[in-house]
């Protein structure tokens, strides 16, 4: 298998050289491009470009290194200085090289470079300064391979003035390897040097040293795939100079500077034309052969195509493709296929993988020992299939297992990573330099879920900070909260209440008058546990939900310092049903939000009805991170809003917990008549209606600053196992409930 | 060991294509460790055993000493595992094998092809195993930030222990452990350092089991299950070069990431390395997954609770179809439930329950179970809904097969003799919608420990609390069928087919043990004698006393889960204006009032 690929490969390669000198085409790949140093900070001319002289005897680095690593050739000491947890990357200001006799060691640099260091000099990464720098990207453009001087271009590395072995140095590079043999792995002599490279083999990938990057597709950038919406079909088209796909490879420059974008309609996920779609050209005989015979066995949902032979001129060949005679327009015929083939070509990494999910089509990966592009944070397995080489014939049979609405997740993840990851020169350089940065900062890394999840999970889903199911234990007990301002009297009422719940562990009375000291000491009630006062520096409702460090439990109960109709049991129950529901608010009186709609926006509602989505916190139990929460992440303005309304803390609480947990409140115990239980700052102010109608803003503020409606209505409130039910009252673990 | 080995080149798949993964494990020769002796027995009571080498796709070999076994082909679908150092040299080469090896070091350890496993102490039980040992969820005020744990497992030398803190004075020295007894001392701060030579991976796992959350220190060692559990969520890895930095990022830290990372840490442990069992299941699930190519285990599946081992990722590989990732996938489930009604001796058609049944507005269909003897009767009940019947096999577990006719989220499981109005079946859906993963029923038994009897007890007499909710009348996702006839142990499901009041315990027992949580009773209008303790028994129709002679089947359940998984809850879900002193016309569900 090995030596018929190998002569296949020669035979093929010296076709296509001979084709090439034939035509006198020299102008390999990458063009140079005019004005294209404006990355720099001198934004010098091109032409301006000081020439480096190489030596024939200068140095030359080390071959690279395969068994380096992030603590064996990463001067990690070198990103001491960056604060923030952000490595800072030095561009090496742009230079023309030249051998000994003054031939150029290369074209000055391709667009494609030119972008990526415009990207980076952009970026957050970029310093000007080279002593601060962690990691240094060359100005010298080694994207492809085929346009390289091998030893002279390492010569140019080597002469770099912080080269030093190669160490913190990055490369790019995507078109990697020559004919015949294609190294996985650019060739150029590097040392430690990391490399950014398109088509690694697990052979030539040093795991989690080097990044896996995609071949860019230049179509990505000129032709427009919309994943939804229609859009009129416009003729024309253009690309840039990425030629490497037309023939095997190795490019022959078509270079056509068209301006026009293409639109297609509508493709979303869902059943499309073609069930499986082969679009590469020049495919080795032995995989077209496998496909064709998968077309006659499969008939119409198997569509191979090829090259096409005979199309007229002015049209770009890159841009068709063709089965038999019929033609088709390159890429919109991969929105016509579920699944598309992305097989190995003389190189591992294929810029067609790229055009595919761009497409919405799911990439069928047939290419052993290929590292996926940026494998080492994207979870292909979401939006792709891997099929080994030598099952290259089951293939359909084994995507036909594929449940539907599993394919259509992977469309739409396909098309998400074309998107983050694949779709510009820039997406790929700062996904590479945040894989790095993830490496040298993991405590400040990105989680999975933000560099997988599309947009539209990101937004609906939830994760709850307390998502480990645990009862905590009873005898941790809970902390009370008692926010005051002057009303004593009351308030020693409530301390001496709550203070005979068994599970009460410390009191803790926020005092929120400044105009006024507390009592003396002597004058406290007389309590079991420990009680603690706290002066606050201003009269603000959102004293409540300091986190305190006098906090130690888990649980916290706050209690409004009117609240006396509330019996030892009924805390005593509330307290065990939270350590049920430890992330959730646990309270007493219950309330409900209502969309009225006659006046196209949110009510609030206290009367007896069969639903609750609030629980009023003048009496709830809560974990005490809500408090940190309430203080410190509250979104938008809301704490001041509330601190400066003097109203509604309580439903900005109940919109925080539902928002961050995505679970209702429990509503504990029998409804009781609560006194005013909603304006206890402000005496005498209760107009109801007013009140009312102050809540309902509140809530619709709330809804238009979280910029959804977290609340959850729920059915249903917690009682004791036996209440109400016939059973003697002296057996039942909480009788006092529902009697004051 | 052929180091240019990878999954496509030398593992053989094409003998999996029949039955899957089967198993087999060579006959042991020589001396064998306790360890060793857990790991086989883990295998062999495993759905992945098969009895001889001609049926299994992979050959295991756990502690081969000397020569090369049997049909080992140059090791081709070969798992050599090895969970210490052998007591004996092998003198045979690897070719072609897998090492599932304890720590294996990063240079060796070939990704997607070798499998990482924990180092684990001697003593690792079998089943079921120790829980985490959080009972919190934030640190405690005064807790230490840092605790450094010794190379050794013996503790550190003299002479080195400052020396090896990077920190100067910062460290809390925790006393160090003999392996021998796991759990003894374990670390009590926020953060574990645990240094990156091997020996430091044993302190890896007791770290994780106390929550304490691991800090490595540019480990040399590839960190357990690495190819399938995202240790960045559980563990910081950090660069052992940038001390200071790591110190400040430590002290930084957000709460709510340290709250995040302690959390998975405990359900890390519980998930997948508590027991002997659980390592070995989870590196036989890591192969199956391999196997089952690309859509396999999504990683949600794997690093969210429950994990792998009991979210089968052959019932679905879609988050949304199981109760337990709504949350996380921004999805709900159906609003529709299937009535699956048991019909047992007495083969009467329950006309009664099923008319309530159906009145209900979500009620997609009814599923009759016919286990009876007696004939199929001829005429039903006119339903608003489709009504199907499908013939059981007279075995109690028969309940909960996974019977294809299921096609909702939402089961009600009842019995013919159960009764309930169309009210409660409602008021009790509504409340499984906001509780999928959980099972909600009416009537309820409840657990206890027999000082008396040295034993595990339980009892149908009415309690302030209760640990299980009978199934002939509760709601639960369907997704625990596929559970229970899939994953539980066949010696169980004998059990309780032969004594069927165990069913009903065993379902509780499977769903507490992936839940952790209790169940949820709703109110049951006709709860006035308590619920008989077997429903199914041999002529069980009235069990005048509470505490009618029932075998035993809680205690060897408690032996085969390895622990006792059963939670006890004190409360009960009712209707928000249930029994207040309001006019009745504005209840919804006034009915569940009537005496």
């Amino acid at each position: 298998m090995k030596t018929k690929h190998r002569i296949y490969y020669i035979t093929l390669f010296s076709i296509v050289l001979l084709g090439l000198i034939a035509t006198g085409m020299f102008q390999f790949w990458p063009h140079s491009i005019e004005s294209s140093s404006d990355w720099s900070v001198e934004k010098r001319s091109i032409r301006d470009v000081p020439v480096v002289r190489l030596p024939a005897d200068s140095p030359v680095p080390e071959r690279g290194d395969l068994s380096c690593r992030m603590h064996t050739c990463f001067d990690v000491y070198r990103c001491g200085f960056n604060p923030k947890n952000k490595i800072k990357v030095y561009i090496y200001s742009l230079k023309k090289y030249a051998d000994d006799l003054g031939v150029p060691v290369s074209s000055t640099i391709s667009r494609e470079y030119n972008e990526l260091l415009t990207a980076i000099s952009e970026s957050d990464y970029y310093t000007d300064d080279i002593n601060r720098a962690c990691l240094f990207v060359p100005s010298i453009d080694v994207l492809n391979q085929d346009t390289l001087r091998i030893k002279e271009t390492a010569q140019a590395l080597a002469q770099l003035s912080r080269w030093d072995r190669g160490t913190n140095h990055l490369l790019f590079n995507m078109l990697p390897g020559g004919p015949p043999e294609y190294n996985t792995a650019l060739d150029v002599p590097r040392d430690r040097a990391l490399l950014a490279g398109g088509g690694f083999s697990t052979w030539t990938y040093r795991q989690g040293y080097d990044v896996s990057i995609p071949v860019y597709s230049p179509l990505s950038a000129t032709v427009d795939l919309p994943e939804k919406g229609p859009g009129a079909l416009l003729a024309g088209g253009g690309f840039s100079t990425w030629t490497y796909r037309q023939g095997y490879d190795v490019s022959i420059p078509v270079y056509s500077p068209l301006s026009a974008t293409v639109d297609l309609p509508e493709k979303g996920p869902g059943p499309r034309r073609y069930f499986l779609l082969s679009s590469q050209t020049a495919l080795h005989p032995e995989y077209r052969e496998d496909l064709e015979a998968l077309q006659a066995k499969h008939g119409e949902s198997v569509l191979v195509l090829d090259k096409c032979t005979n199309l007229s001129e002015g049209v770009l060949a890159v841009r068709k493709r063709c089965h038999r005679h019929q033609v088709f327009d390159y890429p919109q015929v991969l929105q016509e296929a579920t699944f598309c083939l992305v097989l190995r070509g003389a190189r591992l990494g294929q810029a067609v993988l790229s055009d595919v999910l761009q497409a919405g089509c799911v990439p069928v990966i047939v290419a052993d020992s290929y590292i996926l592009p940026f494998s080492e944070v994207l979870d292909w397995k979401r939006a792709s299939v891997a099929v080994p080489e030598e099952k290259l014939s089951d293939v359909y049979s084994i995507l036909q297992s594929v449940p539907q609405r599993q394919i259509e997740e992977m469309q739409r993840q396909a098309r998400w990573f074309w998107e983050a990851y694949f779709q510009s020169i820039k997406a790929i350089a700062l996904a590479t330099l945040q894989i790095i940065n993830d490496r040298i900062y993991p405590y400040a890394a990105i989680s999975y879920e933000e560099w997988n999840d599309p947009p539209t999970v990101k937004w609906s889903s939830v994760s709850n900070p307390l998502f480990l199911p645990l009862i905590p234990p009873q005898s941790q007990g809970f902390t009370a909260i008692v926010l005051t301002y002057d009303r004593v009297e009351s308030l020693f009422r409530v301390i001496t209440e709550v203070s005979k719940v068994p599970s009460l562990s410390k009191l803790l009375v926020v005092w929120n008058n400044q105009n006024k000291s507390p009592p003396e000491d002597s004058l406290w009630p007389k309590i079991r546990v420990p009680l603690k006062v706290v002066r606050t520096a201003e009269n603000k409702l959102s004293n409540r939900f300091f986190p305190y460090d006098e906090i130690e439990t888990e649980a916290v109960l706050a209690i409004d310092d009117d609240i006396i109709m509330l019996t030892s049991d009924e805390l005593q129950f509330g307290y065990e049903v939270w350590r049920e529901f430890p992330d959730r608010l646990v309270g007493y009186p219950g309330r409900l939000h209502l969309w009225d709609h006659e006046m196209s926006k949110w009510k609030y509602e206290s009367e007896w009805t069969n639903e609750v989505s609030m629980v009023l916190t003048g009496a709830a139990f809560y974990h005490k991170y809500f408090n940190y929460l309430y203080t410190y992440k509250m979104p938008g303005d809301i704490k001041n809003w509330v601190d400066a309304h003097m109203n509604c803390e309580d439903i900005a609480m109940n919109f925080l917990v539902a928002n961050v947990t995505g679970k209702a409140v429990i509503k504990v115990t029998p409804r009781k008549k609560f006194k005013c239980p909603e304006c206890t700052a402000i005496d005498g102010l209760s107009l109801d209606q007013t009140h009312m109608v102050e809540r309902s803003e509140c809530i619709n503020k709330f809804a238009s600053v979280f910029g959804t409606m977290p609340l959850k209505v729920v059915e249903h409130r917690a009682d004791p196992v036996l209440y109400k039910d016939d059973f003697p009252e002296k057996l039942k673990s909480f009788p006092n409930i529902g009697s004051l | 060991r052929g180091g240019s080995c990878s999954w496509g080149t030398c593992f053989d798949t094409s003998k999996c294509r029949g039955d899957g993964l089967k198993v087999f494990v060579h006959p042991v020769t020589g001396p064998i460790s306790e360890t060793q002796r857990r790991v086989l027995a883990s295998v062999e009571g495993s759905r992945y055993y098969a009895t001889a080498a001609a049926k299994a796709c992979l050959l295991l070999l756990a502690g081969q000493c000397g020569r090369e076994p049997l049909l080992w082909h140059g090791g081709r679908n070969h798992l050599v595992i090895s969970l210490h150092a052998a007591p004996c040299p092998r003198t045979f080469q690897l070719g072609q094998a897998m090492v599932a090896e304890a720590s294996p070091t990063v240079d060796t350890f070939r990704p997607g092809f070798d499998v990482a496993l924990p180092l684990l102490p001697e003593a690792h039980p079998l089943r079921g195993g120790a829980p985490g040992r959080l009972r919190q969820y934030s640190p405690q005020p005064r807790e230490a930030l840092l605790a450094w744990a010794g190379e050794s497992g013996g503790g550190p030398p003299a002479g080195t222990d400052s020396s090896a803190c990077p920190w100067h004075g910062r460290c809390e020295q925790d006393a160090g452990a003999e392996q021998t007894h796991p759990g003894d001392t374990l670390p009590s701060a926020t953060f574990c350092l645990i240094p990156g030579r091997r020996p430091g991976a044993g302190r890896f796992l007791q770290a994780l089991q106390a929550g304490c959350i691991p800090v490595l220190l540019s480990p040399r060692w590839e960190l357990p299950f690495s190819e399938v559990i995202d240790w960045t969520k559980a563990a910081i890895v950090a660069d052992e070069r940038l001390p200071l930095q790591v110190l400040a990022a430590l002290q930084e830290m957000p709460p709510a990431r340290v709250l995040a990372l302690r959390q998975q840490t405990q359900f890390l442990w519980g998930a997948y390395f508590s027991s002997v069992e659980k390592v070995v299941l989870t590196t036989l699930e890591v192969l199956r997954s391999r196997l089952a190519g690309a859509p396999a285990h999504p990683w949600q599946l794997w690093n969210s609770p429950p994990g792998a081992l009991l979210a089968l990722s052959t019932f679905s590989t879609r988050p949304q179809d199981f109760p337990f990732y709504h949350l996380q996938q921004g999805s709900r489930p159906e609003g529709r439930f299937s009535a699956l009604v048991w019909v047992g001796a007495p083969g009467q058609p329950p006309v009664k329950l099923i008319q309530a049944v159906a009145g209900s507005r979500h009620c997609a269909q009814i599923l009759v179970l016919w286990s009876s003897e007696r004939p199929l009767p001829s005429r039903w009940p006119e339903t608003a809904v489709p009504l199907r019947v499908i013939g059981g096999h007279r075995k109690a577990s028969d309940r909960f097969f996974p019977h294809a006719a299921i096609n909702t989220d939402a089961v009600l499981s009842l019995d013919a003799h159960s009764s309930l109005s169309t009210s409660e079946v409602d008021f009790a859906f509504a409340v499984w919608q906001s509780f999928p993963e959980r099972m909600v029923g009416f009537l309820t038994w409840s657990h206890f420990w027999d000082e008396a009897r040295g034993g595990w007890g339980y009892t149908a007499d009415r309690t302030n609390e209760f640990s299980m909710v009978l199934t002939r009348a509760a709601f639960y996702h369907r997704y625990y069928h596929t559970l229970f006839t899939h994953s539980l142990p066949k010696a169980l499901r004998v059990l309780a087919d032969e004594a069927p009041a165990c069913v009903d315990v065993l379902m509780n027992f499977l769903v507490a043990a992936v839940t952790k949580l209790p169940p949820i009773k709703v109110p049951y209008s006709k709860q006035q004698e308590a619920a008989p303790l077997a429903p199914w028994g041999p002529g069980s129709t009235a069990q005048p006393q509470s505490q009618p002679p029932v075998p035993d089947c809680i205690n060897p359940m408690v032996a085969g889960f390895g622990h006792m998984p059963l939670v006890s809850s004190r409360l009960r879900l009712d209707p928000v204006l249930f029994k207040d002193p309001v006019s009745v016309q504005r209840k919804k569900y006034r009915s569940l009032e009537k005496p």
